[in-house]
């Protein structure tokens, strides 16, 4: 499967992954027109600072084996087998966020305005050139690899 | 090879998912006594008409075509013979098997009130069945009673309140869903569903029942005197393991199906997972034991080794809380506990000697799943210099270079 | 080819150039774009606010406000007023340079060979003075006592310079400017930290400065200049690569402040200095034109025919100019020098002097021009120069273009020489407006940058797309030196035009697009639609009148945008000046400045769209003025 890489020395924090996340999930909008003030703006990565690790991505792996997926309780989430994914189907959501508790890594969260959906990496499936993230990392400090299974 | 699993809810499901994914041509049979796949933390959903039946489902609809398994409904099995290898069902069936899994659940219980079990409009809330029932009482019902204020009667409240019922919630002890939360965060939902139009009535438990001349209780009297009317009553106080037809068969019982860390019962394959082991306690520990009883039946061997039960997500009215660990501990056990809060946020954390014990998050949930790495796997966190509330995946960042996955530097 | 790089170049709307760089083996900018193409997302909304040291703060979903409190309006607005302000300096600084050259020129009686301009100047200011001498010293010294007031002491020639109409209006909105160079000052301590958070205050400031920048550092530098270097008249001239010819010893120069190069450019053609050119191999010496100082000089070409052999390119060509291995030297005095030059220089062993101390370069000789010293100045210039031209002829390859470019450039358009062109008044253009002839006149400016497509790109594609409409294109700024190259500004471009403008032009012998010069003749455009309101008997946002900065690169164009929307006009941007962070910045420049000053701010990096915009708006301008 293709996951996200990280090399975390060279992150500089400048989180442009994030603007490219909230950009990739607003309709229509570009580095110049997207809405970080937004109630809707949320992002799938984040970056921590640490005093002595320095910056540190956390983003979504797609995991192995989801604790995500296995906590899922109505079906929302899925690893998809082919593109190894995990899927999330907000219309199957039941909001219980048993994810969010499962996630060990923190990565996942629920939707700020109405706590009715979950905030999660998809991998930018929709768009032919991968996730929106990485092409916008000046440092590439992440990558799109292959990885085996 | 042939597998019987008994049961299709979070651990039946998982275990034949996981046995399709490895193995396709492994002969797989389900047994359930309902009718339909549905998610029980869904249920409030469907009463309060959120979702249908197809909504509530957790899998996909063609997922029995699809797997290639074979899934008898409406059929509860009432014997296993551990020696010729079968399941007898109601219907006189004998399904012969190689291995069995046994993901019976629980089943809701009725406390031995006077008149209440009796009453004909007493129902659980725990399978679809009890849902659809409630359902019918709701187009017609006023005032419901809910006796237990734990996430079950919780759940059932809210989705009467959005029926339009009048609700009253009865609570042997001081506060809401205790098991979960502490006081202050109880409240905050109990002021919720206040303004939903819920009325509690806390530490007080019901002492009878009584019932009109077509069965139905009508009145509930309260051990402290009080009378609460009611056209349909909810139980919510508590399940026990459902495993009635196990008797005789040789198989390790108390209270619960008794299992190793491989999920084997005492008998050679025979497994067992999900509520009716005692040792799941919520959706996401069922799905992990049906899927680790899979791997063992399979032959290969993995141990459930992730017995931390302790945990809960709740979501009412958008108020999020996450509730790990102890999170009312006794003064005796010595223990630090760190609160802070906002306008929208509380926070809890119990530490005990640079372990942290348990924790309360409600408001902002979000990224907060490394706690129960943290609790589960005793982390002693006392060696990071900083405030106990700042901790977060970050502290224990380590990347596998190889495979680009997280681990723990602990 | 090209093996030293790993990166490939950016696109440009010259082919040829495009060509050119990416085979060449030195960095160019068009080289560096690939490895900066990834942008701070921040950045480009204006949403980094660093003034104070518990920053950079940044506007994010977790974070909705600096530290100090301040919101994405205020960090906006404050970023943009001290652009504007920094971008306004930079053309006061050269309006004084050029005032307090023309009062040195006019005291030590040194030549002014502009009579027309110096006697439009001295109308204009209300000077009643025979002495050529005496008058012009009076025109800078009242320049300068503009320039050198307080901020709160209103400049003079504001009012005399000013369409009337349009001085009204900015008195009511308090928007005068006090001293040019004090109201940049202003501008720099109000954006400090923690001091104004008003943006609606901040934007009406920018106006304010794009005022004293429009009419002193744009409109008065030209006429000055005029004075002294002679006033534009039209001709045709080569432009492009192919202007180097190696016969002669080549001194690229760049910059804003054509006055410095006034003696040198004279000594230059002096019998004793071909003597010394000729003495080492050379048949004399040559200017190449590059940026606007070369656009200047092209402009004022027919004063220079014997030193001047052409205008080769704008900033983002002056690498290549230097990659050809055939220029000398290069003499510069401001932006748009890149810092990119230096390393070709070391590289080709070209001598490098600043005449300039704001702009002095790395690795350059600083020679700060002394006007009293111009003299020794220049002779040393020309021997460093000689020095470099003999140590480095031979030892450097040549990699000559002489295919780049044309012969047949229209240069030397200005508010005079067109006038004088349509026969002494602007009756003629404006009756083929009002026939339809001429839809509509754009003023497409400012500088080249590499964004939007690539080198000169949308610039050239929305030249085409409006000529195609019959409007009639005026171009100033580093836009000229694209258009030009690519031949939109040779006759035979009409071609291109919408069949009533081709008609036009082809009657006239003229390209659609006409080339003012540098950006400074902005102030030149400003004159032509003060001239044509003038005629009707409307003011300015009346007009089918638009303006269009598609490549806008840096602070001075912000300034210049600040002038064009305080004279109402509306104002297309290929890319959003960093401000759409700002919900209160996008409604005041794109919604609110029409009823404010009768502007508007139009963001598009499209060339078609921006056009068919830019299109409806002339009509709708036409139809308004029942055309």
């Amino acid at each position: 499967m293709k996951r996200i890489i990280i090399d975390r020395e060279k992150c500089d924090g400048c989180l442009n992954c994030n603007i490219a996340c909230i950009s990739a999930h607003e309709e229509g909008s570009n580095f110049y027109t997207v809405n970080l003030q937004s109630p809707d703006a949320e992002t799938r990565n984040f970056i921590k600072f640490d005093a002595q690790q320095g910056y540190l991505p956390i983003f979504c792996r797609h995991c192995d084996e989801p604790e995500c997926v296995l906590s899922c309780m109505s079906g929302a989430l899925e690893k998809d087998q082919l593109t190894g994914h995990v899927q999330y189907d907000e219309t199957k959501c039941a909001a219980c966020y048993m994810c969010v508790m499962n996630c060990s890594y923190g990565v996942l969260k629920p939707d700020k305005q109405t706590r009715t959906k979950l905030i999660k990496c998809d991998f930018c499936d929709d768009k032919p050139d991968g996730p929106s993230c990485v092409k916008s990392c000046p440092k590439k400090a992440i990558e799109v690899k292959e990885v085996s299974r | 090879m042939k597998i019987v699993i008994i049961g299709a809810s979070a651990a039946g499901i998982s275990a034949a998912k996981t046995i399709k994914a490895s193995e396709p041509d492994t002969e797989v049979v389900i047994i359930s006594k309902e009718d339909s796949i549905h998610s029980r933390c869904m249920l409030h959903k469907f009463l309060g008409h959120e979702r249908d039946t197809k909504g509530v489902n957790f899998i996909p609809e063609d997922f029995f075509e699809t797997n290639n398994i074979t899934w008898l409904k409406n059929t509860t099995v009432i014997r296993l013979d551990t020696n010729n290898k079968f399941v007898k069902t109601h219907d006189n069936q004998e399904i012969s098997f190689d291995k069995l899994l046994i993901a019976t659940g629980a089943s809701y219980f009725i406390p031995p009130i006077p008149d209440l079990r009796e009453s004909k409009n007493v129902y659980g809330f725990r399978d679809l069945k009890d849902a659809q029932l409630l359902d019918i009482e709701c187009k017609t019902a006023k005032n419901a009673v809910v006796i237990g204020a734990g996430l079950v009667g919780m759940d059932a409240a809210m989705a009467m309140l959005e029926r339009g019922l009048t609700v009253t919630v009865i609570e042997m002890t001081s506060d809401v869903m205790s098991l979960q939360l502490d006081k202050k965060s109880a409240q905050a939902y109990q002021q919720l569903f206040e303004n939903a139009g819920a009325e509690f009535i806390l530490n007080d438990k019901v002492v009878s029942v009584d019932v009109d001349e077509v069965g139905r209780g009508k009145t509930i009297y309260l051990a402290s005197g009080k009378a609460v009317p009611a056209d349909v009553i909810v139980i919510a106080a508590g399940v026990r393991p459902a495993f009635n037809f196990t008797e005789g068969s040789g198989i390790a019982t108390n209270h619960a199906i008794l299992v190793g860390e491989d999920l084997r019962t005492n008998v050679k394959d025979i497994y067992a997972a999900g509520d009716v082991t005692g040792i799941a306690g919520i959706w996401p520990n069922a799905m992990k034991q049906g899927r680790i009883a899979a791997i063992n039946m399979l032959g290969e061997k993995r141990l459930y080794e992730d017995r931390y039960a302790l945990k809960n997500t709740v979501n009412f009215y958008g108020l999020t809380t996450l509730s790990l660990g102890n999170i009312n501990p006794e003064p005796e056990e010595n223990c630090e506990i760190f609160i802070r809060e906002d306008r929208n946020n509380y926070q809890k954390i119990v530490v005990k000697n640079g372990v942290v014990q348990g924790v309360i998050i409600q408001g902002d949930i979000g990224g907060t799943g490394f706690w129960q790495y943290l609790i589960k796997n005793k982390i002693d966190v006392s060696g990071i210099d900083k405030d106990v509330f700042s901790l977060s995946y970050a502290d224990f960042y380590d990347l596998d270079q190889q495979t680009g996955e997280y681990n723990y530097a602990v | 080819m090209n093996s030293n790089f790993s990166c490939k170049t950016c696109a440009s709307a010259d082919q040829k150039l495009e060509t050119f760089i990416s085979n060449l083996s030195v960095d160019t900018s068009h080289h560096r774009m690939e490895g900066q193409s990834v942008k701070c997302g921040f950045g480009l909304q204006g949403i980094c606010c660093r003034l104070c040291s518990n920053g950079p703060c940044r506007i994010t979903p977790d974070g909705l406000k600096g530290v100090c409190g301040a919101t994405a309006d205020t960090m906006v607005a404050r970023n943009f007023l001290r652009a504007v302000s920094a971008g306004s300096g930079c053309y006061i600084h050269i309006v004084e340079n050029t005032a307090l050259m023309l009062k040195k020129t006019a005291l030590s009686k040194g030549v002014l060979k502009g009579k027309v301009a110096l006697a439009k100047l001295a109308e204009i200011f209300e000077i009643d003075e025979t002495d050529e001498y005496i008058c012009a010293e009076k025109i800078a010294d009242l320049v300068l006592a503009d320039l050198y007031k307080p901020d709160y002491v209103k400049m003079e020639l504001v009012e005399k310079m000013a369409y009337k109409p349009r001085f009204d209006r900015w008195k009511e909105l308090g928007i005068l400017p006090g001293g040019a160079k004090s109201e940049v000052f202003a501008g720099v301590v109000k954006t400090s930290t923690n001091l104004n958070s008003d943006p609606v205050d901040m934007y009406l400031n920018c106006l304010k400065l794009g005022i004293s920048t429009g009419l002193y550092g744009l409109t008065l530098t030209n006429l000055l200049n005029d004075v002294m270097l002679g006033e534009p008249s039209i001709r045709l001239a080569p432009v492009g690569l192919r202007v180097i010819d190696t016969d002669y010893i080549n001194i690229m120069i760049t910059g804003h402040q054509h006055a410095m190069f006034a003696y040198l450019q004279d000594r230059l053609i002096q019998d004793d200095v071909i003597e010394k050119a000729k003495a080492v191999g050379a048949k004399g010496f040559k200017l190449v034109g590059c940026t606007c100082v070369g656009q200047d000089l092209q402009l004022r070409g027919e004063h220079y025919k014997e030193v001047f052999n052409g205008h080769a390119g704008n900033n983002f060509t002056s690498e290549a100019i230097l990659a050809t291995g055939a220029i000398d030297a290069v003499l510069s005095e401001f932006n748009c020098t890149l810092p990119g030059i230096e390393p070709i220089c070391d590289e080709f062993k070209i001598k490098q002097i600043c005449l300039d101390e704001v702009s002095k370069k790395a690795n350059a000789e600083m020679k700060p021009f002394v006007f009293e010293e111009k003299e020794t100045q220049s002779n040393e210039i020309i021997d460093a120069v000689i020095e470099a031209y003999q140590a480095r002829r031979g030892a450097v390859a040549l990699n000559m273009n002489a295919d780049h470019g044309n012969d047949d450039t229209l240069t030397g358009v200005s508010e005079g020489s067109l006038k004088s062109f349509l026969g002494g008044t602007w009756k003629p253009l404006i009756d083929l407006i009002v026939k339809g002839e001429i839809k509509g006149i754009a003023g497409v400016v400012g500088c080249s940058s590499l964004t939007a497509g690539g080198h000169d790109v949308l610039t050239v594609n929305l030249v085409k797309e409006l000529i195609a409409k019959d409007i009639l294109v005026l171009s100033a700024g580093c836009s000229s030196g694209g258009l030009e190259n690519v031949g939109l500004m040779s006759p035979s471009a009409a071609s291109l035009a919408g069949p009533k403008l081709r008609a036009v032009c082809e009657s006239l012998g003229i390209p659609p697009v006409l080339n003012f010069g540098p950006c400074l003749a902005i102030g030149r455009l400003e004159l032509v639609a003060t001239e044509l309101a003038e005629a009707i008997g409307v003011d300015l946002p009346q007009l089918p009148l638009v303006l269009s900065a598609p490549q806008w690169l840096e602070e001075q164009a912000l300034a210049d945008g600040a002038f064009g929307l305080a004279l109402g006009l509306p104002l297309h941007l290929g890319l959003p000046p960093f401000v759409t962070g700002s919900p209160v910045a996008v409604q005041v420049f794109t919604q609110d400045m029409l009823s404010l000053t009768g502007g508007q701010l139009i963001i598009d990096d499209n060339a078609k769209s921006a056009a068919e915009t830019l299109d409806a708006i002339i009509e709708k301008k036409r139809q308004e003025l029942n055309i």
